[in-house]
C-alpha cells in the first residue's frame, strides 16, 4: 500500500544576480600638471624696545585682592577705624593706670553685715529624746531646704535603732523650728547624707547597716525611691559617705558610697524597680596602696583599709580622694583597671583597685576631705589629730598644716565664694572659719560657743545663698547661721594668692 | 593687615590690659585677643550697652554724641571707643 517515492529536485534561476554582474564598467582620470616658482625675502633695518609695569598703589591692590581671594575677608575698614581711635584709647589707658581717682572707693550693693549671727535652731524632739546626734546635714540644690540625718557618732556596737531624716524649708512662712516639714523613718542610724545636685527632691543616704538608700521627698506615701538591700553587692559595714557622681551620659547621676569595709561602690538608680544596679566596684587593700617615699606602713592585722571619708574633684571627673581609718590619704581613679586582691564574694561586677597615689598619712582616722572649687590641685583634709592639712594633688607632703583644736576635727569644707577661706568643725561644738590670706593662724570667725560637752559633727555651706551655714551638733540641734559679708565676698587678689600657695613646694 | 596687628600690639602692651575686642556695627566680633566664649559674651552685652548710652546722650541733647564709654567694676575697667562702623573694647585692670 505505502511505497517510497523519489522525486527530482527543482531549481529556480536568480533574476537580480545576473543583472548586476552584467552591468560592470571601468573609468579613469588624471589631474593637469602643477606650476611652481621660488622667491627670497630679507629684513633691511632693526629696532629694540621694551615695557615695564609701574608699582600699584595700596587701595587698588587691596581691592584687587578682595576680588580675587574670597577667603580673605579682612575689610579695609578696621584699619582706618583703629587709626582714628588709637591715640585716644592709649591716652585713656595710660591715664587710668596712673590715676588715683578711685582708690579706696567702696560700693555696697548689698546690705553689709559685720557679724555672724544665728538665724534658726532646728530640732526634732523625738530624735532628741532618744539622744541622737546629728550625723550629716545637706542643703538641697535650690538652697532653701536643709536635710538632716540622725544617728550616733560614738557607736562601736551594732545597733538596730530606728532613726530619722528630717527636712526643713527655710523659705516657707510657717517655719517651725521644733517641727520638721518632713520626717522620714529609717530602719537604721543614718551615717551619711547627700542631696542631689540637680533634682531638689532626691536625697541619697548611707546607713549604719551598710545600705544605701535614695529618698524621693516628692512622694507622700513611700519616700524610698531605691535601696540596696542585703545583697552580695552591698556593703557590710557602715557607709560613711555618699556622693552623687555625674555619669558618662549627660544629666545622669550615680551614687558613690564608701564604707569602713574598704569598699567604694558606684551605683546606678533603677527607679522602676526600686533598686540599685552596681556600676563599678573598688576595693582598697593595704598591699595595693602605692608607697610614697616618706610613708612608713606598720604591719596591721586586717588587710582591708576602712574608708571613712571621700571627696570628688570638681575639676577632674576621673579623680576621687579617699581617707581611711588608719590615716591613709589616697588619690584614686575611676578608670583604673587593676583587679583588687580580694577574694571575690559573688559580686556582679569585678572589684578594682583604684589607688593611684598616696599622700603623707595622718596620725588618726581622717574624717573629712574637700577639694577646692577654685584651684584644681588643692584640697584640705582633717581628722582626729586636731589638724587640718592643705595638700596639693601633685605632692605627697602637705603644703600647710594648721593645728586648730585640741579635740577631733569632724569636718572641713572650703567656702563656695572665697578662694582662701575654709571652715572646720571641731569636737568642742564650734565651727571655725580660717582665712589663708591673713597672717595669723587663728580663726577669722567662730560659730557657736565652745562647749566641751557638745561636738559640732557636721556642717554645710549653702551654695545658693553663700552667707548661710548649717551646723549639726551632738545635742541633736541644727543651727542655721548667717556669716558676715567679709567672709563671703571675694576680693580681687584672692585667686592669685591661692595660686601662689598652690605653687609652693612642701619641705 | 599688618598695621591692624601692630596697632593692637601697641594697645595690648599698655599697663594692665587684659584683652581687646573689635566689634562691628551689628555686634559681631571682628578681631579679638580673648577666647571665643568670652569674646561673644562681651560683644553681645557691650553692644547693647553702647546703643543705650548713645541714645541717652542724644536724647538729652540731639546735637551731642557719645565719644567714649568707661565701665569701672570691682575687678577691672572696660573701655569702649565707639565709631560709625566699629567699636573697640579694651579690658584693663589698672591695679595690675
Amino acid at each position: 500500500m505505502f511505497t517510497d517515492e523519489v522525486l527530482d529536485s527543482v531549481s529556480v534561476q536568480s533574476l537580480w544576480r545576473k543583472s548586476q554582474q552584467a552591468a560592470q564598467e571601468s573609468k579613469g582620470c588624471q589631474t593637469r600638471a602643477v606650476h611652481s616658482a621660488e622667491a627670497v625675502v630679507q629684513t633691511v633695518c632693526k629696532t629694540i624696545s621694551s615695557t615695564q609695569t609701574e608699582p600699584q598703589d595700596q587701595e587698588t591692590e587691596q581691592l584687587l585682592l578682595l576680588l580675587q581671594n574670597r577667603d580673605e575677608p579682612e575689610p579695609p575698614g578696621p584699619r582706618g577705624f583703629l587709626q582714628r581711635v588709637e591715640d585716644m584709647v592709649i591716652r585713656e589707658l595710660v591715664n587710668n593706670a596712673k590715676s588715683h581717682a578711685f582708690d579706696g572707693l567702696l560700693v555696697n550693693w548689698e546690705n553689709y553685715s559685720q557679724q555672724v549671727s544665728c538665724l534658726h535652731c532646728l530640732q526634732h524632739p523625738r530624735a532628741q529624746e532618744k539622744g541622737f546626734h546629728v550625723t550629716s546635714v545637706s542643703w538641697s540644690c535650690t538652697g532653701s531646704v536643709i536635710a538632716c540625718a540622725y544617728g550616733r557618732i560614738d557607736d562601736g556596737d551594732w545597733s538596730t535603732e530606728r532613726s530619722y531624716v528630717c527636712t526643713w524649708n527655710l523659705n516657707r512662712r510657717g517655719l517651725h523650728s521644733k517641727q520638721a516639714d518632713l520626717v522620714i523613718d529609717v530602719s537604721a542610724a543614718v551615717t551619711a547624707l547627700c542631696c542631689h545636685p540637680k533634682q531638689p527632691a532626691l536625697i541619697a543616704g548611707g546607713l549604719y547597716s551598710g545600705e544605701v538608700v535614695v529618698w524621693d521627698t516628692s512622694r507622700t506615701h513611700d519616700p524610698i525611691l531605691a535601696q540596696t538591700g542585703m545583697s552580695a553587692d552591698s556593703h557590710r559595714e557602715p557607709v560613711y559617705k555618699v556622693a552623687w557622681v555625674p555619669l558618662q551620659k549627660k544629666g545622669e547621676f550615680g551614687v558613690l558610697s564608701a564604707s569602713s569595709g574598704g569598699r567604694v561602690l558606684l551605683w546606678m538608680v533603677d527607679s522602676d524597680q526600686g533598686r540599685f544596679v552596681l556600676n563599678a566596684a573598688y576595693a582598697i587593700v593595704r598591699q595595693q596602696v602605692p608607697h610614697s617615699s616618706s610613708a612608713s606602713l606598720k604591719a596591721c592585722g586586717r588587710s582591708t583599709v576602712g574608708v571613712t571619708s571621700l571627696a570628688l574633684s570638681p575639676w577632674d571627673a576621673d579623680t576621687f580622694l579617699v581617707g581611711s581609718e588608719g590615716g591613709l590619704l589616697l588619690r584614686c581613679s575611676f578608670s583604673s583597671q587593676t583587679p583588687a586582691a580580694v577574694p571575690s564574694e559573688g559580686q556582679s561586677v569585678m572589684l578594682r583597685a583604684p589607688a593611684v597615689f598616696s599622700f603623707r598619712p595622718h596620725s588618726g582616722p581622717i574624717h573629712s576631705i574637700h577639694c577646692s572649687p577654685f584651684h584644681r590641685n588643692l584640697f584640705v583634709s582633717a581628722g582626729t589629730d586636731g589638724q587640718v592639712h592643705l595638700h596639693s594633688l601633685l605632692q605627697p607632703n602637705p603644703l600647710v598644716s594648721l593645728r586648730i583644736s585640741n579635740s577631733y576635727v569632724f569636718q572641713v569644707q572650703w567656702s563656695p565664694t572665697r578662694p582662701l577661706v575654709f571652715a572646720a568643725a571641731n569636737g568642742q561644738g564650734e565651727v571655725q572659719i580660717f582665712d589663708l590670706g591673713r597672717r595669723s593662724p587663728r580663726a577669722a570667725a567662730t560659730i557657736g560657743q565652745g562647749d566641751a560637752g557638745q561636738a559640732a559633727t557636721c556642717f554645710d555651706f549653702n551654695c545658693q545663698n553663700p552667707h548661710l551655714v548649717a551646723v549639726g551638733k551632738t545635742d541633736g540641734t541644727v543651727g542655721i547661721w548667717q556669716l558676715s559679708t567679709d567672709l563671703t565676698e571675694q576680693s580681687s587678689r584672692e585667686n592669685s594668692q591661692l595660686e601662689q600657695i598652690a605653687n609652693q613646694v612642701a619641705e | 593687615m599688618a598695621e591692624v596687628e601692630e596697632t593692637l600690639k601697641r594697645i595690648q602692651g599698655q599697663k594692665g590690659v587684659q584683652g581687646i575686642i573689635i566689634v562691628n556695627s551689628e555686634g559681631i566680633p571682628v578681631k579679638t585677643t580673648l577666647d571665643n566664649s568670652s569674646t561673644v559674651q562681651y560683644a553681645g552685652l557691650i553692644h547693647q550697652l553702647v546703643m543705650k548710652a548713645r541714645s541717652t546722650v542724644r536724647d538729652i541733647d540731639p546735637q551731642n554724641d557719645l565719644t567714649f564709654l568707661r565701665v569701672r567694676s570691682k575687678k577691672n575697667e572696660i573701655m569702649i571707643a565707639p565709631d560709625k562702623d566699629y567699636f573697640l573694647i579694651v579690658i584693663q585692670n589698672p591695679s595690675d
